[in-house]
């Protein structure tokens, strides 16, 4: 990742989002970004430029340019119309990004159009947010990595958490995704937690 | 056999599929991909049927396809009646927020140019009174009441044309509850299809947030109506049976907006028995079968 100073950067066009410039290159915003608040509070995974990336839950494609930026190409799903406006818009000047209008719960839609990758990316407020990543590790390449960016809220707000959060290491330990990282987002994003697994292997 | 975007492989033999983005596109949702059976796609593989030369093209072509099928997708989205509805319906429920928050500041600053002025035990409507100082303020003050009244008349007309839209995109729905309401219920759910999907105790509740987490969270007595109390029937049923009413309808529009989705067209018959459980509900007994 590409740190000037203390604040983390990506290379490339700006004026995204009228994010802050800082030496030619975009400030990748912590309290806006989530996968830019794991960086800053955690490890992560380290973005490449041969990565192949599969991003569920792109929105308004501001977190998809910055990855966009580091990567090779990236398969950005997303279901809702009016932030797909905003996506397309952000794909047309970012000739890596393939925009893809689908429900993430459903990969057997968009199957055809998405390569196997290296990095599964999901931030999707909905309910079953750990059986959308288990369903989508089948475009996962063995040794490559998942990041979920948990919304324990959206989950169930009638839950603690940090029952949530267990709940949701289980399930992927469960289906066969041992977890490499696991941390709360704060102070960036409140009941948001991050899950780096790995996958291993020759499995399945 | 494994389908891609690009062709269907079979046995290492490919069989190339050309066609402009928007046949390819109609072929991908044909193709019904198994999950257990589903090989990840190698790019390289259209390389080999034929379809492109390299990983630049392969890259451009899929996201030729992509665009066009999502921009379509978004049109369609947008063509369905409800799409219009829902943003007038938001937009009138904005500019009240917006007119009260005005009027609130325009009487503050009356005050102050009227020391003896008070509201207390005058019951004039917050619009008479900015009517007034349109017509009677000096300078700044006179100009803001004046669009303040000019906003209210847009608004007027607003909410008819939301009223009318509604009748039209969901008769059934708006036939028993107002057109208006039947519009923030739509608004609330998203859409109609959204609307028609949800049990007829959301429906109950739409707009009672607040009250609803409460419950959930820590078991406070769980709301009897969101915005369906807006409804001169709910809000004018007799406190005994108001939640029974609420129930009565909310099961009915649960109906009602699914015969909205999928006929389309007012059903006679069905708003006839469903006013007359309605009003059976708030006369005190359920009508039995």
């Amino acid at each position: 990742m590409i740190w000037k100073g203390d604040v983390l950067v990506s290379n490339g066009e700006g004026g995204v989002y009228n994010e802050r410039m800082l030496g030619g290159a975009r400030v990748w915003d912590p309290y806006r970004s989530k996968l830019a608040a794991l960086y800053y509070v955690g490890t992560g995974i380290e973005l490449t430029a041969e990565m192949r990336v599969l991003y569920l839950g792109a929105a308004n494609g501001t977190t998809v340019s910055h990855v966009a930026d580091y990567t090779e190409a990236v398969y950005a799903v997303e279901f809702a119309p009016r932030p797909m406006q905003d996506l397309l818009e952000v794909a047309r000047r970012r000739r890596m990004i393939v925009p893809i209008m689908a429900d993430a719960s459903r990969p057997e839609l968009y199957a055809p159009l998405v390569e196997s990758v290296d990095l599964l990316y999901q931030d999707v407020a909905q309910p079953d947010q750990a059986a959308i990543a288990i369903r989508n590790c089948m475009f996962l390449k063995a040794g490559g990595h998942l990041i979920l960016m948990l919304k324990t809220r959206s989950v169930d707000v009638r839950k603690d958490p940090g029952e949530v959060f267990r709940d949701t290491l289980d399930a992927l330990t469960a289906a066969g995704m041992p977890i490499k990282e696991s941390t709360w987002l704060v102070p960036y994003h409140s009941d948001h937690a991050a899950i780096v697994c790995t996958k291993p292997a020759r499995v399945r | 056999m494994q389908s891609y975007w690009f062709g269907d492989i079979d046995a290492g033999t490919c069989t190339p599929f050309f066609g402009d983005p928007r046949t390819i596109t109609d072929r991908v949702s044909t193709i019904t991909t198994s999950t257990d059976t589903f090989v990840p796609l190698q790019w390289e593989l259209a390389v080999q049927c034929g379809v492109c030369r390299d990983r630049a093209e392969y890259l451009s072509k899929l996201r030729e396809i992509c665009f066009a099928a999502a921009e379509c997708e978004i049109r369609g989205i947008y063509a369905g009646k409800d799409a219009e509805l829902l943003q007038m319906v938001r937009m009138l429920d904005e500019m009240d927020t917006v007119i009260n928050l005005l009027s609130e500041r325009a009487t503050d600053w009356h005050q102050i140019r009227h020391p003896t002025f008070s509201r207390k035990h005058h019951k004039t409507p917050a619009h008479i009174l900015v009517r007034n100082m349109s017509e009677k303020s000096r300078g700044a003050l006179g100009r803001v009441a004046n669009q303040i009244e000019s906003l209210s008349a847009t608004r007027t007309d607003l909410a008819k044309e939301v009223s009318g839209r509604a009748n039209q995109v969901m008769p059934n729905t708006s036939a028993l509850i107002g057109g208006l309401v039947a519009a923030r219920l739509l608004s609330q759910a998203g859409g109609l299809e959204q609307l028609s999907r949800l049990p007829a105790s959301a429906i109950q509740v739409i707009g009672a947030r607040t009250a609803l987490f409460a419950h959930l969270r820590s078991h406070t007595p769980s709301p009897k109506h969101g915005i369906i109390f807006q409804h001169r029937r709910v809000h004018n049923a007799p406190r005994p049976v108001r939640g029974r009413v609420a129930r009565v309808l909310a099961g009915k529009l649960a109906i009602a907006a699914k015969i909205d989705l999928y006929r389309g067209v007012a059903a006679p018959e069905f708003i006839a028995s469903a006013q007359e459980h309605i009003d059976a509900a708030v006369k005190g007994n359920e009508v039995k079968k």
